[in-house]
């Protein structure tokens, strides 16, 4: 009897969370379709963003996101290795990295975006542009990403790290050849985190990459991404509420299909490098 | 190896500095109200198309960003939905439109006016039903603005109020959502834009405006200067513009936007 109660309220617990997902997409998709057209995605805003279309906004957002992972991924990797291969266990500047990073994860993404400006738009002066974005998403993706792949690599097996010992290989053939593609999932799934919460993020990116709806020239330059596109549209530009809809489906398509690269990417250099 | 990489390096810090001294002189930053951003970044692109060598930026962050960005020199213009106070002193004042701010309820609410007493009464909670002002035994939910935001400001000014005497049962941001507060509520009162409020009604939004001391709140009434709750929308520079600020603000100032500004549920001030 315990048994059944338990299991139906599982369950139900399950139902509950793919209809609520079902209930939003749902609502974006009906909306959003009747939008979204080949124009929509190749013209400039007119009208307050209310009518045209998203290219600028869809090239500030991939600007935004590569500058971010190009600054976050190699970092990351760099002190995701340093944590779990080589700095002493959980002692001294290691145990502080990793309080650090716990603390930096937990920090609500607006304090992100007031410390972007201050530093990158004000003090090194990059003013509001992609490039100062870039940057603020790479630091609040940072902890997160590091933190997921420190914990693939101390997951892969010391046996593996034996034989590569035996084998006479360095340390640091060791981790680009054996460690690294062993501990591919992990990294995988910082990825597709970090790409999530940087493409999905409005408030640090306000104050940092702006809110300028021209196509950008360069890194230099002011741009609005999607997500700040849909809260302006969608709370501060009466009658936006359609165009809104629509830059809400281009955002959920686009957020399926870089997982989905990500995916393929990184599953194609590690098998490479695992084979070679 | 590294002589490469530093020369790459030297390469691309020249770049930059080439990029921002050539940025200078043909570039505005503007900062401040979130309100009057969509309306100036309009009138920027048209700018921007008919002098192609011109890149004017246009980032929000609210009236009082506006004031401080331009008082620090962080934005050559700053943008303001409010009248400065007295302690913001040094700046140059430019009106590019009026807006006007009524009062809304419920459109099945059988309320047609209410008196400046009544709406009073109502945001300090001596009035708690609408049954005491004449409608239906429903209780009124109350629709403040946060704190911050220049129509409070307005709002508290005209009936004079402060804000710990009001008794809100729901406090909202941007202007947008309290218009979409007060059509899935029936009980709701709230104040909002009266361009955006008429422009959403005549699309079926299920609000109503009420007349504020027996004007009718509507766009005409404001550009006729009858209407009594209007804030300007204003661009602010310091003493001495650049001559780019000023061809921008004159710009904006002319009759080459007023059709922006009406399509932004806005009033030309005459």
């Amino acid at each position: 009897m315990i048994d059944r109660v338990f299991s139906t309220v599982v369950f139900a617990a399950a139902a509950l969370v793919v209809a609520a997902l079902v209930w939003v997409l749902t609502d974006v998709v009906s909306e959003g379709a009747a939008r979204i057209s080949w124009a929509f995605l190749v013209t400039e805003p007119r009208d307050a963003g209310r009518a045209g279309g998203i290219a600028p906004v869809l090239v500030s957002t991939l600007w935004v996101l590569v500058i971010a992972l190009a600054a976050a991924l190699p970092l990351g990797l760099g002190v995701a290795i340093w944590l779990s291969e080589f700095a002493p266990k959980q002692r001294g500047f290691a145990a502080y990295t990793g309080i650090t990073l716990d603390v930096l994860a937990g920090i609500p993404s607006i304090v992100y975006g007031l410390f972007g400006n201050a530093f990158f738009s004000v003090y090194m002066g990059l003013g509001y542009s992609l490039l100062a974005g870039g940057l603020t998403l790479a630091c609040m993706i940072l902890p997160v990403f590091i933190r997921t792949c420190e914990s693939g690599l101390r997951q892969v097996s010391d046996d593996w790290r034996q034989g590569a010992w035996a084998l006479g290989m360095t340390r640091a053939a060791a981790v680009c050849h054996v460690l690294l593609p062993a501990a591919r999932p992990a990294i995988l799934a910082g990825l597709v985190l970090g790409i999530g919460r940087a493409t999905a993020e409005t408030a640090a990116l306000l104050f940092t990459s702006g809110y300028v709806d021209r196509m950008p020239e360069s890194p230099l330059d002011s741009g609005r991404v999607l997500a700040v596109h849909i809260f302006d549209l969608s709370m501060n530009v009466t009658g936006g509420d359609g165009a809104a809809y629509g830059s809400a489906l281009v955002l959920i398509v686009l957020i399926v299909l870089l997982n989905g690269l990500a995916q393929s990417l990184v599953d194609n250099w590690f098998k490479r490098r695992i084979s070679q | 190896m590294f002589q490469r990489l530093t020369g790459l390096l030297l390469a691309v810090a020249l770049c930059l500095s080439a990029y921002g001294v050539q940025a200078a002189d043909n570039r505005l930053i503007l900062t401040g109200s979130s309100t009057v951003a969509p309306l100036v970044l309009e009138m920027a692109k048209r700018y921007e198309q008919q002098h192609p060598q011109v890149r004017i930026d246009v980032q929000t962050g609210g009236s009082t960003r506006g004031v401080n960005d331009t008082r620090t020199g962080l934005a050559h213009i700053g943008m303001a939905s409010r009248n400065l106070k007295p302690t913001e002193t040094g700046l140059r004042v430019h009106t590019i439109a009026i807006d006007g701010v009524g009062i809304i309820v419920h459109r099945s609410n059988p309320i047609s006016s209410l008196s400046n007493t009544q709406i009073i009464d109502i945001y300090t909670g001596k009035i708690r039903n609408w049954k005491d002002v004449g409608g239906r035994d429903l209780s009124i939910t109350v629709v403040n603005k946060a704190e911050g935001h220049s129509t409070l400001e307005l709002f508290l000014n005209y009936f004079a109020l402060k804000n710990s005497q009001v008794r809100p049962s729901i406090i909202i941001g941007d202007n947008e959502q309290g218009i979409k507060t007060v059509a899935g509520n029936p009980g709701a009162i709230g104040y909002v834009s009266i361009g955006a409020a008429e422009f959403s009604q005549a699309r079926g939004v299920t609000i109503k405006r009420l007349p504020l001391e027996g004007v009718a709140a509507s766009v005409a009434e404001v550009q006729a200067h009858r209407f009594p709750l209007a804030r300007p929308l204003n661009l602010l520079t310091g003493k001495s513009p650049s001559p780019l600020a000023r061809r921008f603000i004159a710009f904006a100032q002319s009759e080459a936007v007023a059709d922006l500004i009406a399509d932004q549920f806005f009033v030309v001030p005459r």
